[in-house]
This record gives structure tokens, C-alpha cells and sequence, in this order.
């Protein structure tokens, strides 16, 4: 057992080293330069030449990495080259608002997914679940991001209900937040909660011909009685997995919905920084993106285990 | 393509229309509840400032939020492109042109405490040479001294006379800056304008309050927030649904529309300095030969550019001057009209034929555009044009600007007065011609009026040398909401000037 996590924490730490040094020499590839971005057309070659001395670009790229890394073991993601901000902080606060957006949105995507992909399976063959069946198949060849241009056309710019983009801090403005959140939210979980219900209804319609199922009903369980009982948490592991790699994706769906709704997330951070040859910034973010990853799939590792006793013994 | 376009915005225009038609009703509640949150203005813009500190930082983002605003030096540029005195009560120069006497207000203060005295001047002025590295710290290279005579006035003697001079001292190098007030200029600017930073989310925002102890008069709006938007199109979301009250430098001219026909939104259309130029690399192979430069010229409908890039908005130049400067010459305005018979006759002057020439656009929208649209006429007279886009700043920068690694290029160039600057042979066009330069040089020294003709002269052999394909000047187009008063219609130098804005 501590064999086992000792490994997992190595894996955990040998993927984020290759991670920021594939980061580290991958941006050392990209055309451009930092320090001329900063200073943009109206600067000489020399004003150039100064810039990069001013923000340390002028080391060696080794050097330039291992500065960063050894700060980054001692927990600190150092200081933006360009805008001079700490970038811890800033990755801190991004981080809160794109947790929030993605929670959200897999709340959202849940709630109309299991519900929605039970019904479609329970009535696989009747006119509503055909009818949901086709919603989500709507769902599923839509991008989020057009999604989210539609429903600001509709809610933020035709209705004025909702405003069409920014953000709102739940302490300052809780009332205010919330109608931030929503379309944003709807926008990045609706392809999720589209997929998970095709992948609830298949699941359940799979389970619903086991054979434990049908010994349930023989012994005089109502069908959706049965379900509920003996066929739901078993029908939960394989969507579960589908739910895991999906936050992953969530996070950088994250990224292009932000953009859309003028989100201060990690996305947007991320693009910005991504346009400024940030190279500290990038690094640091993309070390905590890599991180939840790995956390998320350790998470759901651990959750198969409470869902399904089976896999205890396994291990 | 040019049809499409235009149907396309008419029907994004009537469906606007029918919008805001179906708005009338409701929206009257949500009037009355601005009206409450008076002295709030949130202003939605474009390019976001990648940091608060514009003496390392280029770019026009920053300049645009900050100077006048919490930045200012001792004179400004009014919006009528004047220079005006600001934290220099008045000022004077003597005959020779060399010596600048300015009496400063009394009673100013940073936005840290600190007074600000001739000795702010002193310290801010000499501090550019080793700090600066942005906004061009080359302005002030004609001073050769700076004098403090007392806490109000300040003597500063050039060593040649130069008319560029105090105008770039109305800019972002001409900022006074406090001895104490500079350790944290990315993050936390300390000036002497009527705002403050109160917060800066990189990327995404900045807010400005109010200063209570401001030496001048207080500006009407007490809180003022700058959102970025990543596109035009969240930009005029935000401005329809009701999240941002203004927006400055409007470039989704499409969409103009929307606001002109709705009631509660007005559209101000003013100057700018931003002229979008084709830039032709002078010292490539294709180009190095001054017929087939003109021959493109000939080659260009500057007027069907402009009406599929901007929607008709804008102006034909034909040099790189606004008519707001004053040696604008408006002969060169029909210096080379449309005429692809005699771009064809250029070309077989020059002996070339089959000409493949590379364009690189920056990934913006209106380069792109344009740059269709103009190889499109180019393929009319034979030259074909390869287009790539390329990342624009980063990969832009690199390739074009640094490298010069391109045939064609095409992107606005936002700064005032920078037509000399352009003419620099090292510069990116590599246009090389040493009298122009000196013509400028001895410009900047002369008297007033000689001033004036020796630009034109400049000016007039650059465009008739065909150094780069000036297509249009952009109007500076700003939508607000139809209750703000005092919103600044032309756009003379970079500063979104907040102070005349109330409601």
C-alpha cells in the first residue's frame, strides 16, 4: 500500500518536471521575443538589447530554467517578467474563478445528464426518450464556445436579462456573481452534459439487461425500483471514468469560454501570458493546469474504490 | 465578397432594429437605475496593458488608460491636437528656441503624498536616459540640461531648437514621476492626475478612483473601470446588454449600426492617428525597384480597401500625416488613383512579370481583411501575393518588424506624428533615403513655419517614392450610452482623457 503511493506521488512528480521542461523548451522554440513584444514598434534594436537585460532574457536558457525550477520547489512561482506582478497570486485568484466555472458547469452537466440519460434508456423506445436521445445528440455537435455566443445574443444582448460577459467577486457581489456565472457556465457544461447523458443511457440500458437486474425484478422488485436499487451504481463506474477525463477537458474548454465571456480565469491568464512570451507565467501555469489533471485522475481512482467495493480487493 | 459583407451587416443591423424595438418597453426600468450609480463609468476596450508601467512597456494600452489620468507631465495635447499647459502653470521659450522657461501650479501633489516641485521636473526628466527603455526615451535627447530655479519654476535648455520636442513632452516620456513613487511602476503607478490606481487584474481590468486631494479641478466621474475584451464582437455585447457604459476606439465598424439606430446609445465619430499602411519591403527583391512600388500603388482601390475593412469608416490619406498635423497635404490624397493599366505599364517598364511576392499579415481582423481584398486587385495586374498570418504581437514582431523577413505587410501604426520615425532606414520598411532624413532633421530645427513646409517636403518625396501604400486613416469612433456628455471625440495622442466625461 505505501509502495503503492509512494509511486504514485513519483509519477505525480517526474510528469510535472517533463511537463515544465517540455513547456520551458517548446516556448524557447516560438518565434518571438519577449522583450520586443513588451516594447512593441516604436523601439530600437539597442532599447531591445536593454529590455531583455531588465527582465533577464538575456541568460542562458538553463540558467533562466533552473531559477524558476529551484523557486518553484520552495513554492514560489517567482515574478511575472512582463507585468512585474507576483505570479502566484495572480494563478491564485485565476485559479478560484476557473475552479468555480468548472464546478459549476459540472454540476449543471450532471444534473441534466443523469436524469435525462436514465429517461432516455427507461424509454428507449418511446417518442420522449427519442426526443431526448436527439437533444443530446444536438448537444454533443454544438462547441461550447458558439453555444456561448448564442446564448449572449439571446440572454445578454435581445433580453438584457444576463450580462454578457466579466466577472463579479460572490463576496463583493453575491447577486451579481451568480448572474456572471450562469451563462458561462451553461455554455462550458452543456457539450459535458450532453456527452454524460448518452454515456448515462448506455450505460443503464446495459445494466438494465444484467443479470443481477433481472434476479432483482424476479423476486418481485417494480423495473424502476430495481434500477434505482441494484442497477444505478453499477451503471455509475464506467460514466465515472467518462466524468473524470471530462473535467480534465473542462479545464481547457475553460480556456476558450473565458475568452469568450471576458472571464479572468486561468484561460484567459494563460492566452494573455501566451501572448507576451510571459515565459515564468506560462510556466506556472501550466504546472498548475498539468497538477489538477493528475489530482483529478487520482480522485477519481479513489472514488471507483468507494463505488465499487469490488476494486478494493483488487488493489 | 464585398456584397456579402454588406448584407451580412445589414442584417445584423436589422436584427438589431427589431431588437431594440422589442427593448423599448423594458429597458425604461432598467434607465432609471443607472441614472442612481451617476459617477460610475465603466469603459470597455480592446488591447489590454500588459503592465501599469509604460517606461519599459510599449504599446498603446497604457498611455491610453493612464496619461492624463494618473499620469501627467507639464503640458498636455487638448483634443483638438494643441498643446496646452498642465502641471506647468505657463511656460516660455526664448527666441533662439533653446531655453524653456516653465512656472509650475503650486500645491500639486503625487498620489503617494509627495509634493511635486521643479525638482520632481528635474529628477523625472533625467531619470529617462537610463530607466526608460519604452515610448520612445530617444524624444528627449535635445535637452542638455534641466535647471531647478526655485520649488515653482524650471529652466530646460536644449542644444539644438526642436518642434517635436514639447509635444513629446505632452506624451508618456514627458510624465513627472515622484523619487519615491517608482519602485512599483508595473503595479502600482504613482502620478499626479485626477485618478489612482485602485485595481489591476492583468488582462481583464483596471480601475481608477477618484483622487480626494487632486491640485486641479475634480473630475466628474468619481470611479472609472477599464474592462478588456479579447474581440470586437464581446466589446459591443457588453456595450447592447448593459455591462459597460462607453467604448473607445470602436473597431467593429459593422456593427455601428446597431448603436446609430437605437436611442439610447450615441456614436461620436472624430480623428485619429492611426494610419493602417501597407508596408512594402523596400529593400526586398521585389520591391527595391521604385516603379514596381508605384506599380502596386496603381494596383490598389484604396477607397473598395477601405469600404470592406471598415465599412466606408475612415478616410483616403495618401501619406502617413493625418489631417490633423499641420503639414497634411491633401495633393497626395489622389496621388495615385486606381488605375491597373498603369500599375500593368510600371511593371513592364521595370522588366518584371509573373511577380510572386510574400504578404504577412498579423492575425487581426482588419489586416486580414484588407489584405484579401488587396491581393485580390494585385492578382488584377499579375502579382501574386502568398498570404500567411502570423501571431500577432509575438510572431509578427519577429518575423516583420524584426527580421524583415517579408514582402508585404500591413497593420495600423497608432502613434502620433511617427512619419519620421517610419522614414528611419533601418526601420522595417528599409526605406532608404538620406535626404528625406535630413529634411526631417532640419524640420525639427526651424523656425515654425519652415517647420511646416519642409514636413510637407518630406512627406510628399516619401509618398511619391511610394516608401509604403497608406491606405486609410481610422476615425476614431467611440459609442456611449446617449446620457454621457463631454466624451472626447477625436483621439490626438494615445490618452483616453476620462476628465470631460460626465453624465
Amino acid at each position: 500500500m505505501l509502495l503503492t503511493i509512494a509511486r504514485r506521488i513519483g509519477i505525480f512528480a517526474a510528469t510535472l518536471v517533463a511537463a515544465s521542461i517540455i513547456t520551458f523548451l517548446m516556448l524557447s522554440i516560438l518565434p518571438g521575443n519577449a522583450a520586443r513584444v513588451a516594447l512593441g514598434i516604436d523601439a530600437t534594436e539597442a532599447q531591445v538589447a536593454a529590455q531583455e537585460q531588465l527582465m533577464g532574457l538575456d541568460r542562458p536558457l538553463y540558467a533562466q530554467f533552473f531559477d524558476w525550477f529551484g523557486h518553484l520547489l520552495i513554492g514560489d512561482f517567482g515574478t511575472s517578467t512582463v507585468s512585474g506582478q507576483e505570479i502566484g497570486p495572480q494563478i491564485g485568484d485565476a485559479l478560484a474563478i476557473t475552479g468555480v466555472l468548472v464546478i459549476s458547469s459540472v454540476i449543471l452537466a450532471l444534473l441534466f445528464a443523469i436524469p435525462m440519460g436514465i429517461l432516455s434508456a427507461v424509454r428507449q423506445n418511446k417518442a420522449d426518450g427519442v426526443i431526448i436521445s436527439g437533444i443530446s445528440q444536438i448537444g454533443i455537435s454544438i462547441p461550447g464556445f458558439l453555444f456561448g455566443i448564442l446564448l449572449v445574443a439571446l440572454f445578454a444582448v435581445k433580453l438584457k436579462w444576463l450580462p454578457a460577459g466579466g466577472w463579479d467577486d460572490p463576496g463583493e457581489d453575491f447577486v451579481g456573481f451568480l448572474e456572471h456565472l450562469i451563462l458561462p457556465a451553461i455554455a462550458l457544461g452543456s457539450v459535458q452534459g450532453a456527452v454524460l447523458s448518452r454515456y448515462v443511457r448506455s450505460s443503464v440500458l446495459e445494466v438494465m439487461r444484467e443479470d443481477f437486474l433481472r434476479t432483482a425484478r424476479a423476486k418481485g422488485l417494480a423495473p424502476n425500483r430495481a434500477l434505482m436499487r441494484h442497477g444505478l451504481r453499477n451503471a455509475a463506474i464506467p460514466v465515472m471514468t467518462v466524468l473524470g477525463l471530462q473535467i480534465a477537458s473542462l479545464l481547457i474548454g475553460a480556456v476558450v469560454i473565458e475568452r469568450v465571456f471576458a472571464i479572468p480565469g486561468l484561460g484567459s491568464l494563460l492566452l494573455d501570458k501566451v501572448a507576451l512570451r510571459d515565459l515564468p507565467s506560462i510556466q506556472g501555469i501550466v504546472m498548475v493546469l498539468v497538477a489538477l489533471v493528475l489530482l483529478l485522475n487520482l480522485l477519481i481512482d479513489i472514488a471507483y474504490t468507494i463505488v465499487d467495493p469490488r476494486l478494493r480487493s483488487a488493489s | 465578397m464585398r456584397s456579402f459583407t454588406r448584407r451580412k451587416s445589414l442584417a445584423i443591423t436589422a436584427t438589431a432594429m427589431v431588437a431594440s424595438l422589442a427593448l423599448v418597453g423594458c429597458s425604461a426600468a432598467d434607465d432609471s437605475s443607472d441614472a442612481a450609480a451617476s459617477t460610475e463609468l465603466v469603459v470597455g476596450l480592446l488591447a489590454s496593458p500588459a503592465s501599469l508601467d509604460y517606461s519599459t512597456t510599449g504599446g498603446a494600452a497604457i498611455p491610453q488608460a493612464l496619461l492624463y489620468n494618473v499620469y501627467e507631465g507639464l503640458v498636455k495635447i487638448d483634443n483638438a491636437g494643441d498643446i496646452q499647459p498642465l502641471l506647468a502653470e505657463s511656460y516660455t521659450v526664448s527666441d533662439d528656441g533653446l531655453v524653456y522657461t516653465f512656472l509650475l501650479h503650486e500645491g500639486v501633489t503625487f498620489s503617494n503624498g509627495s509634493p511635486f516641485t521643479a525638482e520632481s521636473v528635474k529628477f523625472s526628466l533625467e531619470r529617462v536616459a537610463d530607466n526608460w527603455t519604452a515610448n520612445g526615451p530617444g524624444y528627449l535627447d535635445p535637452i542638455s540640461s534641466v535647471d531647478v530655479v526655485s520649488d515653482t519654476e524650471v529652466t530646460i535648455t536644449l542644444s539644438t531648437p526642436s518642434n517635436s520636442w514639447l509635444f513629446n513632452m505632452a506624451g508618456p516620456v514627458g510624465t513627472m514621476f515622484s523619487p519615491d513613487g517608482i519602485d512599483d511602476l508595473a503595479t502600482d503607478p504613482v502620478g499626479t492626475g485626477p485618478y489612482d490606481v485602485s485595481e489591476f487584474t492583468s488582462g481583464t481590468s483596471l480601475e481608477l478612483t477618484e483622487r480626494d486631494d487632486y491640485w486641479g479641478e475634480a473630475p466628474f466621474m468619481s470611479d472609472v473601470t477599464f474592462n478588456y475584451y479579447a474581440d470586437a464582437t464581446a466589446q459591443t455585447n457588453a456595450l447592447l446588454g448593459g455591462d459597460i457604459d462607453l467604448i473607445s476606439a470602436l473597431t467593429a465598424y459593422q456593427l455601428i449600426g446597431q448603436f446609430e439606430s437605437d436611442d439610447d446609445f450615441a456614436v461620436y465619430e472624430g480623428t485619429s492617428t492611426g494610419e493602417t499602411t501597407m508596408t512594402l519591403n523596400n529593400q526586398s527583391d521585389a520591391f527595391s525597384d521604385v516603379r514596381v512600388r508605384q506599380a502596386v500603388m496603381y494596383a490598389v482601390d484604396r477607397q473598395a480597401v477601405l469600404d470592406t475593412v471598415n465599412s466606408g469608416y475612415g478616410s483616403i490619406i495618401g501619406s502617413m500625416v493625418p489631417p490633423t498635423d499641420p503639414w497634411f497635404d491633401d495633393s497626395l490624397v489622389d496621388l495615385y488613383p486606381y488605375d491597373p493599366a498603369k500599375a500593368e505599364a510600371l511593371l513592364a517598364e521595370a522588366g518584371v512579370s509573373d511577380l510572386t511576392v510574400s504578404m504577412k499579415l498579423p492575425n487581426l481582423p482588419y489586416a486580414v481583411d484588407a489584405g484579401q481584398v488587396v491581393k485580390d486587385q494585385l492578382a488584377q495586374v499579375g502579382i501574386t501575393a502568398d498570404v500567411t498570418t502570423l501571431e500577432f504581437p509575438a510572431v509578427w514582431l519577429d518575423e516583420v518588424f524584426t527580421n524583415h523577413d517579408y514582402d508585404i505587410s500591413i497593420i495600423a501604426h497608432t502613434e502620433p506624428r511617427d512619419v519620421s520615425a517610419f522614414a528611419a532606414p533601418t526601420y522595417y520598411a528599409g526605406y532608404d533615403n538620406p535626404e528625406v532624413m535630413a529634411l526631417f532633421a532640419e524640420a525639427d530645427a526651424s523656425d515654425e513655419e519652415t517647420f511646416v513646409e519642409l514636413m510637407k517636403e518630406a512627406t510628399a518625396t516619401m509618398a511619391e517614392e511610394a516608401a509604403a501604400d497608406w491606405l486609410f486613416l481610422n476615425p476614431n469612433v467611440t459609442a456611449a450610452d446617449a446620457d454621457l456628455t463631454g466624451v472626447p471625440l477625436n483621439a490626438p495622442t494615445l490618452s483616453f482623457d476620462l476628465t470631460t466625461i460626465a453624465r
